[in-house]
């Protein structure tokens, strides 16, 4: 028993210093009001940072929004493309096939800002700068070779039986890839759709580079704050930030699990 | 016809999306990283940013410290990423496997938490008046704010590198552990018939097993660490500075004179990346190394 409570007691001791511990200084500085040192804790505990952050005219909100639409339509421009892609490079042998995957998967290697500010003059030109639609753009190719692995992975276990067995009962190519196809996928698009969406929120550079300031996501608006701002508004928009990143993660968990749920209900019915 | 062309169709539309936004994006970099213009007029190709570049002591000392941050980054975060990852195969050991899933889970958090807050959380944690300064001075180890290193926005590095290790860790618990839970549990029972101690089985069977795909997770860090802009733009100071950050500079400077050296150094970076890329992959494929073994 006695190496069994070591490992618990040393796994409790990682996580409370990993996971725990460094997020106390962020919670304390955002409730603060002149945190002198050395106080562990702040002497008065104030919610003023909150209240503009969440309530003053900030754009707090705004940010969010800008920053859940970009992520949302890369990542649906995402799946379009990585699907039949992930389709092509599971299923077939064809001449070429190494360098289509070099291609899709560079991204991952090469840092995208280098490619961003390559193009920067570019999309000047065509009147691309400034807008959602350039930023949207610009944050394609750090995503999509995520998409397309994690799709992968999911056609990697469908075999082309089953929809061979779907056509031999009627189903036509719509309903083959809506029923049959769709449905085992769904995983393995959640899972890019995380690290899409994760991805994307999380881009400083090439967006401040393709938006030039004018389109303000929340690492945008985040940014003058943790680089020498107020602490606790500073704090208050990182809490904001990473909970937004954990919670669009929890909630498309949920969700995913929720489809199961409703199948599995579908199917004991039937 | 259709079937020997449909897998390129299926492929068109993701490959033309990168093919032009990316390679087009680095082709036209590496144009005017040439001196390449037009539309200042200015069309013919030279090599004067890389020359200049070459002699100036910034670049070489922005490449050093570059190197120096992503070697000590993906050596601390392997370490810590190993240190997990085989705490939670041990827990799972003993457990049978049943909650170790609710511990995997927790270590994934930092993965989730965005770079510029994850440097903004080393900033508050260990600047010199940072939180863990304030708990040194109430145990009584420092006096003065002055006693506690400098361990942010320092010329070392170290704030980069702090942060890389806490929020990398976890991804590389995340590419090992995998290759530890294929480890079958009566492998354990054998080493014991041999009389061999935890400690013996840990060194002989379970560190050599995740090796390959321990070196793997290392090599991609680095890599990462070598071209990253958030962390060190946040947490470096403005001299010497990372690459990423030095290209930053120079792009920004206001002179468009600047400018083909900052995408000189963007050439640079994206070809060392393309170089490390290839050994990580020469090195997966010679030792199949996500998955353990076949």
């Amino acid at each position: 028993m006695k190496p069994q409570l070591f490992i618990k007691i040393s796994l409790s001791l990682l996580v409370f210093l990993l996971m725990f511990l460094p997020f106390i200084p962020l919670i304390l500085s955002s409730l603060s009001f002149g945190w002198q040192w050395p106080a562990i804790i702040p002497d008065s505990i104030s919610f003023r940072a909150w209240d503009y952050v969440l309530f003053g005219s900030s754009g707090t909100w705004q940010a969010v929004g800008v920053s859940l639409l970009i992520a949302l339509i890369v990542t649906i421009i995402n799946i379009l493309l990585a699907v039949p892609a992930a389709n092509a490079l599971v299923r077939n042998s064809f001449r070429g096939k190494w360098l289509m995957e070099a291609i899709i998967f560079a991204p991952i290697i090469i840092p995208p800002f280098v490619a961003v500010m390559g193009i920067h003059l570019t999309f000047l030109k065509l009147g691309l700068t400034e807008t959602i639609v350039g930023v949207v753009l610009a944050h394609l190719s750090p995503t999509l070779p995520y998409m397309v692995r994690a799709i992968m992975i999911s056609y990697q276990t469908l075999s082309v039986d089953w929809e061979d067995q779907a056509r031999m009962l009627g189903a036509g190519p719509v309903s083959r890839f809506t029923l049959v196809v769709l449905p085992h996928l769904l995983p393995g698009i959640v899972a890019g759709a995380s690290l899409s969406i994760l991805i994307s929120l999380s881009q400083y550079l090439i967006t401040f580079i393709i938006g030039s300031g004018q389109v303000v996501t929340l690492s945008i608006l985040l940014f003058p704050f943790i680089s020498g701002g107020d602490p606790a508004i500073a704090s208050a928009y990182s809490l904001l930030f990473a909970g937004m990143a954990i919670m669009t993660l929890f909630g498309l968990d949920v969700l995913l699990k929720k489809y199961y749920q409703q199948k599995k209900a579908v199917t004991n019915k039937g | 016809m259709w079937q020997k062309n449909k897998p390129y169709l299926l492929l068109f539309p993701a490959i033309g999306t990168i093919v032009l936004l990316f390679f087009g994006g680095l082709f036209d970099g590496f144009l005017k990283s040439l001196g390449y213009f037009p539309a200042l007029d200015q069309k013919d190709f030279n090599f004067t940013a890389y020359r200049e570049l070459f002699r100036s002591s910034e670049f070489w000392e922005s490449l050093i410290l570059t190197l120096r941050v992503a070697f000590l980054s993906s050596l601390f975060a392997a370490v810590l990423g190993a240190i997990i990852a085989i705490f939670l195969f041990m827990m799972k050991e003993s457990t049978n496997g049943s909650n170790s899933s609710i511990w995997y889970r927790l270590f994934q958090l930092p993965l989730t938490i965005p770079h510029l807050v994850g440097g903004y959380i080393i900033v508050l944690l260990f600047m010199q008046s940072g939180f863990l300064s304030r708990i040194a001075t109430n145990l009584g180890f420092i006096e003065t704010i002055s006693e506690f290193p400098v361990l942010v926005n320092d010329s070392f590095g170290w704030g980069i590198i702090l942060t890389y290790a806490w929020k990398e860790a976890p991804f590389i618990s995340l590419m090992i552990y995998p290759v530890l839970s294929r480890i079958h549990s009566s492998w354990r029972d054998v080493s014991r018939v041999f009389g061999a101690s935890r400690w013996n089985y840990v060194r002989e069977i379970v560190i050599p097993v995740m090796m390959p795909a321990w070196t793997i997770a290392t090599f991609i860090v680095f890599v990462f660490t070598f071209s990253a802009f958030e962390v060190p733009f946040l947490l470096g100071v403005t001299y010497p500075s990372t690459l990423p950050v030095y290209s930053y500079q120079l792009y920004t400077s206001g002179t468009l004179a600047d400018r083909p050296e900052a995408l000189a150094v963007n050439i640079i970076l994206a070809s060392f990346t393309v170089l490390l890329g290839l050994v990580v992959y020469a090195v997966n494929k010679r030792w199949n190394a996500l998955k353990g073994w076949d």
